[in-house]
């Protein structure tokens, strides 16, 4: 983060009658970054946005854009264009008319608005569609409307309400790169509100995840892959499956047992402040390698599990065996099928085994079995 | 439906489903589609029976009438009708179309009001008000105000007590001023209803995206939301305006004068001459304007329903 951010959210409090939907939450974004507020529904991300456009009034904190307080202005003198989750066109209004409404606010001249409508149905390819109504348009049309309608403007930092979930699936992937596209071709300040992990690796510089109105957790789309911070963290980024272990803490390195698991597995604590207990393993169905009997594991350093395949099924490209370590049944990728009531080892190398203390892990596990309907094994909480 | 020529597709438009019992498949003879055509009819036959005899036949009779004179038949009651009540026809239209008017402009504020209002406590007064008048008959509003909008009534009243008027300054309202005054205070709650509901169920992102773009609430209001209750707002204005046309009790108890409107002339030709004739060429030029807005009415639900 740089030391001075362009939009500054400095300890921002939304409360919606008792309920705290905001919690003295922080965040700097720099200018011409692109970043996604990620989380279930529920978490605030939406509130956040909004708080930002100025729909929402924060009860406590204050939001800066370019040094410039704004927390009590006017959603259009924030410089801000936000583009609504269902679009929000006008439907009594031409293509045209919907993207030049913003500069016919702003008093310019009808040449003015025709030029800047043209270069805006240049860019985002909606040449000839001008005269349309948009219930004559397809779902990327009008999306590619809205986005019109907010650039138009030049704000200086575009706003993205999820404005991705009413398309279909597959124009979704090629919108996706678009957008990321223009924004880095205009340079201009996005912030991205999404429930969809890979919509955000794919689009953002910076990735936040907000649970239950604070952030729990920013980064690159690598780091917040790759280091989750806590347990929440490393479910909603795709890590599901959970072990509890065992662990011993003695000095700079922890010792970790299950009942199930080969031998005992020894890792530095690192910066961590760990205390012997219970601890939360967590780890990615295709980060785990599942061996056969009397098959050789990788050589590598990890942590080794007995199981049984109870079933087996094929999303693609990788066959997904669901596999019973101990009382847990946990999901794991191979290259190959085996077959079910197959006696197994599952390996999970170091980097790609995620552990938590268990006290900071069930609170996250609580939110994640809420949210995004993974249920956490039984017994765990 | 064996046998039918039509498909049974869920999709196919619903107008089929009465068109696949026409005499095609009676011709035929099919004996399973008889009894359900009979059964059909066996139905819609107590409704078709009240329409007929309590509506088609005395509308019948009516617009026949207006032609009869005598023995014979002829526009005599017309011409009759126009020359002793243009101006009370020109003042009937021109009453009605301002209080249309004012009804649409007041309704679209309250409207307004409900959506864009920031202050939550007025918002709530207001929609806790506005319905009153719904409640109220026309003949209680007339009585109403011709005690309140009288020379001597209260308004006057109120005003000389405050010491805005003098007693010489004041003047009764109760010529076309208190008609209009009736008819808009008795029907926008009517129209607001209807409106402010079309209103609610807007997208409130199409209301922020325009105040985002830094549109005011009245631009917002007229260029954002209005348009896109329009097909509400014409409809309500135009059951209006046909109530109003319609309304006796209001001009009789408001506007003992003339020119006055054309139901008060209705009812004087059949109670003081018992002329059945000019009163049925009144009814019919009535009649005739309100169609024209009715006319306005049935092409927009058919544009909506396209």
């Amino acid at each position: 983060m740089t030391s001075a951010p362009f939009l500054h959210v400095d300890g921002v409090s939304v409360t919606y009658g008792k309920t705290r939907i905001l919690d003295r939450l922080d965040l700097g974004v720099a200018k011409g970054e692109f970043v996604a507020l990620l989380g279930s529904s529920g978490c605030g991300k939406t509130t956040l946005l909004r708080t930002i456009a100025g729909f929402s009034t924060p009860t406590e904190g204050a939001l800066r854009v370019d040094g410039r307080d704004v927390t009590r202005a006017p959603p259009d003198r924030r410089g801000m264009a936000l583009v609504f989750q269902s679009y929000a066109l006008w439907p009594h209004m031409t293509v045209a008319a919907n993207i030049g409404y913003g500069l016919k606010l702003k008093r310019q001249s009808r040449t003015e608005i025709a030029t800047r409508v043209d270069e805006i149905q240049n860019l985002l390819g909606l040449n000839g569609l001008g005269e349309r109504l948009p219930t004559a348009l397809s779902g990327g049309q009008r999306q590619r409307v809205a986005l019109g309608r907010a650039l138009a403007v030049n704000p200086d930092i575009l706003l993205l309400d999820e404005p991705l979930s009413n398309l279909d699936a597959r124009i979704r992937l090629s919108v996706r790169h678009e957008i990321r596209a223009l924004q880095r071709r205009l340079g201009i300040t996005a912030i991205h509100v999404t429930h969809d992990r890979e919509e955000a690796m794919v689009m953002a510089d910076r990735i936040v995840i907000l649970d239950a109105g604070r952030i729990a957790q920013q980064g690159t789309p690598e780091e917040v892959y790759n280091q989750p911070a806590s347990a929440f963290v490393a479910a909603f980024m795709g890590a599901e499956n959970l072990l509890q272990l065992d662990g011993q803490v003695s000095g700079s390195s922890a010792a970790f047992s299950h009942p199930a698991a080969a031998s005992a597995f020894t890792r530095q604590t690192g910066e961590e402040t760990w205390r012997s207990g219970a601890f939360a393993a967590r780890f990615r169905a295709e980060a785990a390698v599942l061996c056969a009997a009397g098959e050789a594991r990788p050589d590598a350093h990890g942590m080794e599990f007995q199981g049984k395949v109870t079933s087996v099924s094929y999303p693609g490209g990788l066959w997904r065996h669901a596999v019973t370590i101990g009382n847990d049944s946990v999901l794991v990728d191979a290259p190959r099928c085996l077959p079910e009531g197959e006696a197994v080892r599952v390996f999970i190398p170091t980097a790609s085994l995620f552990l938590f203390p268990m006290s900071e892990a069930s609170s996250g596990m609580a939110s994640t079995s809420r949210s995004d309907g993974f249920s956490a094994a039984p017994g765990q909480d | 439906m064996p046998g039918s020529p039509f498909p049974r597709d869920p999709f196919f438009p619903k107008i089929f489903l009465s068109h696949d019992l026409l005499p095609h498949d009676l011709l035929l003879g099919s004996s399973p589609v008889m009894p359900r055509y009979s059964l059909g009819l066996a139905l819609v036959l107590p409704a078709l029976t009240i329409i007929v005899l309590f509506f088609i036949v005395p509308l019948t009779a009516s617009v026949i009438g207006a032609f009869r004179i005598g023995d014979g038949f002829g526009i005599g009651n017309f011409e009759k009708a126009f020359s002793l009540y243009t101006a009370d026809i020109i003042f009937s239209l021109a009453v009605v179309a301002l209080s249309t008017l004012l009804i649409g402009l007041f309704s679209i504020a309250i409207g307004g009001y409900l959506v864009l209002g920031e202050n939550p406590r007025a918002v709530a007064i207001l929609r806790w008000l506005y319905r009153w008048p719904l409640f109220i008959p026309f003949i209680v509003v007339g009585q109403i105000l011709r005690t309140f909008l009288a020379k001597n009534g209260l308004m006057n009243n109120i005003l000389v007590g405050a010491g805005i008027l003098t007693p010489l300054q004041t003047t009764g309202l109760l010529d076309w001023r208190g008609i209009v005054i009736a008819f808009v205070w008795k029907q926008t709650p009517f129209v607001a209803l209807l409106v402010s509901g079309a209103m609610a169920s807007i997208d409130r992102g199409t209301i922020e995206a325009a105040r985002n773009l830094g549109a005011s609430r009245f631009r917002i209001l007229w260029e954002i939301i209005v348009p896109q209750v329009r097909g509400t707002l014409s409809v309500g204005l135009i059951l209006s305006f046909v109530t109003m046309m319609s309304v006796l009790s209001v001009p009789l108890m408001i506007n003992a004068q003339s020119p006055t409107m054309i139901t008060a002339d209705i009812a004087f030709r059949i109670n003081s001459y018992g002329d059945y004739g000019v009163a049925n060429a009144l009814g019919f030029i009535s009649l005739i304007l309100t169609s024209c807005v009715a006319w306005i009415y049935m092409r927009q639900a058919v544009k909506e329903r396209m």
